[in-house]
Order: C-alpha cells, then sequence, then structure tokens
C-alpha cells in the first residue's frame, strides 16, 4: 500500500518527507523525547526483528487496530510522526496485560511502553487522552479523593447493566448487605474499605508532589475542582482533629 | 481498500491470509507459551534482591525482612531461585476492587486464616496501590506508584506499635495481583535508581515514613496465592466437603505471573513445572481435578480502562476466549482465579452473553473462596456468593451444599444485624491504629 495524497498519514500528520506537517518537528521531538527519558525507556525497549510474537498473543489485537508489534517498531525505529498517530488512539486500546512482555524474545515490554506513552499524551493534553478519560472520571474522582478504585456505591443496575439482575442475588439495602461481611474494615458502601483520615492525607501529599494533580489539572480541570475541594475539606478535619488532640493533652497535664 | 499507517513505510503490504492461512501461521505461538519459553531470557534476568542486600549495606535503605517469626515456607521461583514466604503474623494489604465488588474474597482468606490461628491485622491506614487506575488511564507516575508503595509497606512495618508490639512485627501479604505485580515491578525500579530514590526519599521523609533516614524496602513482595501455596496441605487437612467430583479451571492472573515472571511460582511437582503452580497447587491438594485448557494464558479482558468504559472488549474476550472454551473444551464445573479483577471480569460478563447468542454458564470463584467453602465456611456468610453473578448455585448443588437452606440462614441474619448483633472474624477495635478513632491498647484491655 502507498502512501499517496490524501492518505490518512497526510490529512493528519503530513508527509514526513515532502510536506509540512501539521505539528511541527520541534513538538514531534518533544513528544519523543518526554517518552524516551522515563527511566524505564530502555528497560521495556531492547530490540526488535519483527517476529509478531507479541501481536500474536495480544488480546487487544482481536478486537482493535491494534499491534503491540507496531508500537515497538515505532519507538525502536524512531518514526516521529507514526508515534505521534498511534498516540491519537491506538495506544488506549492495550488491556496492559503484560502477555506481549512475557512472550517477547527479546525482553521488550510494549504493555510497558504504551504506559509511557499514556503518560505523555496527558502531559501533552492530547485530545484523545480528554476523550479516552471522560468515561473514567468517576473512578478518578474515588481514587484520588479516597486512595480506593471503587466502591461498593459504585455496582449498581444503572451503571452496569449489561452485567445483568445478579449484582447481587440478595435483596436488601446496600448498607446492611455490606454490615453483614464480617470484616469491620469493610462495612462501608463509599469506599471499598474505610480509609484513616490519616492516610487520605498523605495520600494528598503524594499527589502533591510527584506531579499528579497537575496532570489531573491538564486533563479535566472540573474533576480537579471538585478533587482539590474534598481535599481542603478533609485536612481541615485532620487540622481540627490534631488541635482537638493538643486540647486534650494540655488538659490532662 | 481501508487506507491505514503501519510506521514501516510504502514498500510494507498487507499479507492477506484467509482467518485458516491465519491461524496456521500464529498457532505456533500457542503452542510455545509455557514456563520454557519464558526461561530464554534466564540469562539477561539478575535477581534485584542482590541489588537490594546491597545497597543496605552500603547505607541506603533498610529491609523488611521475613523474619523466622513469620514461620517461612521456601518455595521455587521461575528460574529455580529461592523465594521465602512468611506464613504467620501478616498485614492484610486489602485490594480495592476485592473489598468493594466480592467482599468474599478477603473474607474467606481470614476465615481460613482464623482456622489455622494464623495471627494477622486488618486496618484501616493503607490505600490501594493506585495501579488500576494507572494502567486505565495513564493518571500516575512511577513516582508515584513508588511512594504509595512505600507508605503502605512502611505502615506495615510500623503497625504493631498500636497494639503495644515491636516494629517489623507484621509481614505485608499482599491481596491484589495488579498491586503484587506493580510493587514487585516498582521496587526493581527503585534499587536501580538513585534518582527514583532520591526524590522518593523527599516525599517518605516529609510524611515520616522512613526508618533510620531510610527507605524501607520489603525481602519480598508476597501475594496472598503464595501463602495459600504454601498453606494447601494444611487447608486440605480441615476439607470437610469431598469436591473429587468437580472439574475446576485455573485462570492465571497476568500480573501475578507475566509482569516480573522470574518471581512466580513454578514447582516441578505441579504441572511438569510448566505452569504456575498457585491455586492448581491448591486445588489439586484439595482433591479437585485440574483440567487444562487451550487458552489458559490468555488475560480475562479486564483491560483496567476496559472494564469500566469500554466493556464490549471485555465482554467479548471474557465470553469467547475464556468461558466459553472452558465450558465446551474442558466441560468445566468452576473457574478458579487469585487476582481482583480477573475475578470481576469473568464472573460478571455472562449474563450479557445471551444478547449475542452465546449464552455460557460457569461458576468463577477466588481460590481462597473455594478453599473455605469445601473447608465449611459458610456459603453467605463468609464466602459471600451472594455478590457473584454466576452460578455458584449449580456448583454449591454438586458439592451438596443445600444453598437455598443457607441463603435462609443468611437472610435471617441480616434481621439480627439490624438488632446490632453481627458477627466479625476479628475484634473491630484492632481495625484502627492511629488518628480519628483509635483506642490506645490500654482502653483495649
Amino acid at each position: 500500500m502507498s502512501h499517496g495524497p490524501g492518505t490518512r498519514v497526510q490529512t493528519h500528520i503530513g508527509d514526513p518527507v515532502g510536506g509540512e506537517p501539521p505539528l511541527p518537528r520541534a513538538k514531534l521531538e518533544e513528544i519523543f523525547a518526554d517518552i524516551q527519558s522515563d527511566l524505564r525507556f530502555d528497560h521495556e525497549l531492547n530490540g526488535c526483528l519483527n517476529c509478531g510474537i507479541c501481536t500474536a498473543t495480544c488480546p487487544a489485537a482481536h478486537y482493535y487496530d491494534f499491534s503491540p508489534r507496531e508500537i515497538v517498531q515505532l519507538l525502536w525505529t524512531e518514526n516521529l510522526e507514526g508515534i505521534y498517530d498511534a498516540m491519537q488512539e491506538k495506544i488506549w486500546a492495550c488491556a496492559q496485560c503484560y502477555t506481549c512482555a512475557a512472550r517477547c524474545p527479546f525482553g521488550n515490554s510494549p504493555g510497558g511502553l504504551i504506559m509511557l506513552m499514556r503518560e505523555t499524551a496527558i502531559k501533552h493534553q492530547m485530545k484523545s487522552a480528554k476523550d479516552v478519560l471522560r468515561p473514567f472520571s468517576r473512578v478518578m474522582l474515588k481514587l484520588i479523593s479516597t486512595g480506593n478504585q471503587l466502591s461498593p456505591d459504585m455496582i449498581n443496575k444503572e451503571h452496569f447493566a449489561d452485567w445483568g439482575p445478579n449484582i447481587s442475588k440478595v435483596e436488601a439495602p446496600l448498607k446492611l448487605l455490606r454490615k453483614a461481611i464480617p470484616m469491620p474494615t469493610l462495612n462501608t458502601t463509599a469506599t471499598a474499605w474505610e480509609v484513616n483520615l490519616k492516610t487520605s492525607i498523605e495520600l494528598y501529599t503524594i499527589w502533591e508532589m510527584t506531579g499528579v494533580l497537575q496532570q489531573l489539572e491538564g486533563i479535566d480541570e472540573n474533576l480537579f475542582d471538585v478533587i482539590t475541594d474534598i481535599m481542603d475539606e478533609k485536612r481541615e478535619d485532620w487540622k481540627d482533629f490534631l488541635a482537638d488532640e493538643q486540647n486534650e493533652q494540655e488538659a490532662d497535664t | 481498500m481501508t487506507e491505514r499507517f503501519t510506521g514501516h513505510g510504502a514498500e510494507w503490504r498487507d499479507a492477506n491470509l484467509t482467518p485458516t492461512e491465519a491461524k496456521i501461521a500464529t498457532s505456533w505461538v500457542e503452542l510455545k507459551v509455557d514456563k520454557r519459553s519464558m526461561l530464554t531470557n534466564k540469562d539477561r534476568v539478575e535477581d534485584v534482591r542482590d541489588a537490594m542486600w546491597q545497597l543496605e549495606k552500603d547505607g541506603e535503605i533498610v529491609v523488611h525482612r521475613v523474619l523466622d517469626e513469620h514461620q517461612p515456607v521456601t518455595v521455587k521461583t521461575l528460574y529455580g531461585w529461592d523465594k521465602k514466604i512468611p506464613t504467620q503474623r501478616l498485614w492484610h494489604h486489602k485490594s480495592c476492587g476485592q473489598c468493594g465488588n466480592i467482599p468474599g474474597y478477603p473474607a474467606s482468606l481470614l476465615w481460613l486464616m482464623n482456622k489455622m490461628g494464623i495471627e494477622y491485622l486488618d486496618e484501616t491506614d493503607q490505600t490501594s496501590c493506585t495501579a488500576w487506575n494507572y494502567h486505565g488511564s495513564g493518571i500516575g507516575n512511577l513516582e508515584s506508584l513508588a511512594a504509595v508503595f512505600l507508605r503502605n509497606f512502611h505502615q506495615a512495618y510500623v503497625a504493631a506499635k498500636s497494639q503495644g508490639l515491636p516494629e517489623a512485627y507484621y509481614y505485608p501479604l499482599v491481596h491484589c495481583g495488579t498491586s503484587f505485580g506493580n510493587y514487585k515491578e516498582v521496587r526493581a525500579y527503585l534499587l536501580h535508581s538513585a534518582k527514583l530514590r532520591e526524590s522518593v526519599k523527599k516525599i517518605l521523609g516529609k510524611l515520616g515514613r522512613l526508618v533510620d533516614g531510610k527507605l524501607l524496602i520489603p525481602e519480598e513482595v508476597v501475594h496472598y496465592s503464595e501463602w495459600l501455596h504454601v498453606m494447601r496441605d494444611r487447608i486440605a487437612a480441615m476439607r470437610e466437603i469431598d469436591c473429587s467430583g468437580i472439574r475446576a479451571t485455573i485462570h492465571p492472573a497476568c500480573h501475578v505471573y507475566k509482569m516480573v515472571p522470574e518471581d512466580a511460582i513454578y514447582d516441578d511437582s505441579i504441572l511438569g513445572g510448566n505452569r504456575l503452580a498457585v491455586s492448581t497447587g491448591l486445588m489439586q491438594s484439595l482433591g479437585a481435578q485440574v483440567i487444562d485448557y487451550s487458552t489458559w494464558y490468555d488475560c480475562c479482558g479486564f483491560g483496567f480502562r476496559h472494564i469500566i468504559s469500554e466493556r464490549e472488549f471485555t465482554r467479548s474476550f471474557a465470553i469467547d476466549r475464556k468461558i466459553r472454551v472452558a465450558v465446551e473444551e474442558a466441560r468445566a464445573d468452576v473457574m478458579i482465579g487469585h487476582d481482583t479483577g480477573c475475578i470481576t471480569t469473568l464472573d460478571k460478563n455472562q449474563w450479557i452473553g445471551k444478547a449475542a447468542g452465546k449464552a455460557v454458564e460457569l461458576a468463577v470463584l477466588a481460590d481462597c473462596q473455594f478453599a473455605a467453602l469445601v473447608c465449611g465456611a459458610h456459603p453467605y456468610k463468609i464466602v459471600q456468593s451472594h455478590w457473584h453473578a454466576s452460578p455458584t448455585e449449580t456448583l454449591m448443588e454438586k458439592l451438596g451444599i443445600d444453598w437455598e437452606a443457607k441463603k435462609a440462614e443468611f437472610v435471617a441474619y441480616l434481621e439480627q444485624i439490624k438488632t446490632g448483633k453481627q458477627e466479625n472474624l476479628y475484634d473491630p477495635r484492632r481495625m484502627i491504629t492511629s488518628g480519628p478513632g483509635y483506642i490506645p491498647l490500654k482502653s483495649l484491655s
């Protein structure tokens, strides 16, 4: 197949040889530099002979126009236009099972490389990342504000209609069913387990110091606002607890 | 012809294979997926624990050791290396997906531990590993994953102090397969990158989570399925229900044995040492028939992002590549797994198959749930099988369990709970180790 005028490559990226790419070369280089500068890059990419064992065992390749072999080749040959193109959609097809990594004779990890590309897509606030992650916002709200990815109140027939009528085979209020779990940490509905207030405060420090909140702000500003409000409230609660504790200690002495 | 961009230049051509030709071209891959193919990299893989001991010797880190008091059992991993599995004094590092969605999974594990007199702590001072979100969304990074890992494991190290016991008393036991894979991967990067250590040390220092001013690294990262594996004969000795008529298929979890494969347990006496030993070993010890099937190595279809927002992929893969194969090829009674996402995916995505003319049904349970069930645990109070969408009732009937009577008991128990009489596996006052709600040791006694 030749890439003549009017191909998808030319429409979206431009002819890397003869035409002017809509995305400046410097920007493409910056994107690739971000992927390549991650300390995991050299560990995950060692070489490639195009054997295709990764794609042959890839679950996503069964259903999507996606091939881990192609991703590895793009990175190995430093095909900057192709890398950018793959970041528009393909990288989000990967199921992150690492079957490819377990099979690659070179010890590459296409799944691991995909993660570096996803992180970079987020850093550069690519539209693909914003589109793909929009339905994921409920999960990110829960994870970043509580440290739990999934909570019992998220599993209901409205959100998971395709799971059928047996989300719980005993009809009873969720709160009561959760109390019937013989682990007291699990008697919760809004988080998977009860999370210590101090734990949440420590987690927020991690998010701030590692740039995760910045990532979130770039992708979804509204969600960022909601989450920072929750963080502020919990930090106030923690301050109040510490003040009460100090008052009690002073009263004791 | 649809135009596609392959990244290989204008000379690249589609092979245009027929489905049959494509099958022939790739079938060799399916025949070459066992332990032997993973051994090809043996010479190029190092044991990161060597780097760990060196860093401790250099005074850079402190290693949280598996002590004699943890009564470890030594097993062999992929390359024949030793791995110490602690069996006593365990700190439960819970799984958000298990606790939120399939709570009988951790409850069954704790129930088995109670039956065997295992000392443990289940507390509130822990977050998830955050790796589900990371693999699904790309939000997060190596530094955040490393900081979360070290924070949680530091808490495991100091948790016993709330009970008046020394540091390092408990050893962390990781419930989730994704946490297990993620933590091992992150540990390796921490041991190799001084830059990463330096950046997370600042964070852990700010949190007050250093030991003698140093990062705390666990000697072993241990998955609960590994604990079950080394305890399998003791568990089998408690069996009350004959399960020799049960045909079980095993779904090995990707993040348990494909991530950091050199740390996964293999045993020459289990499937010739060619497959992951955990879960299979337990089921064999319990007396069930473990049946092989051609797609055993496939993932479940969870996909991290896909299970939430692109479920067409998840359910198609779960039905076509796992459940249908286990039912039609292996004539299985149950599929046994050892990870959060797999159990959820395989269990919940069967009903929708009816809409596509793929009506296949198969009970799906975690290994510890099956073990608890045949050791006499209550199917609803402990195994919490009502949260499973798959036909666990059919399996229970085959095991001779009157599930209708047990379900009626559970419904009556719900009325009892309304009066405040809740039955727990441990003293709830132990679960908060600091902050609001913490009850100091003196008050407890």
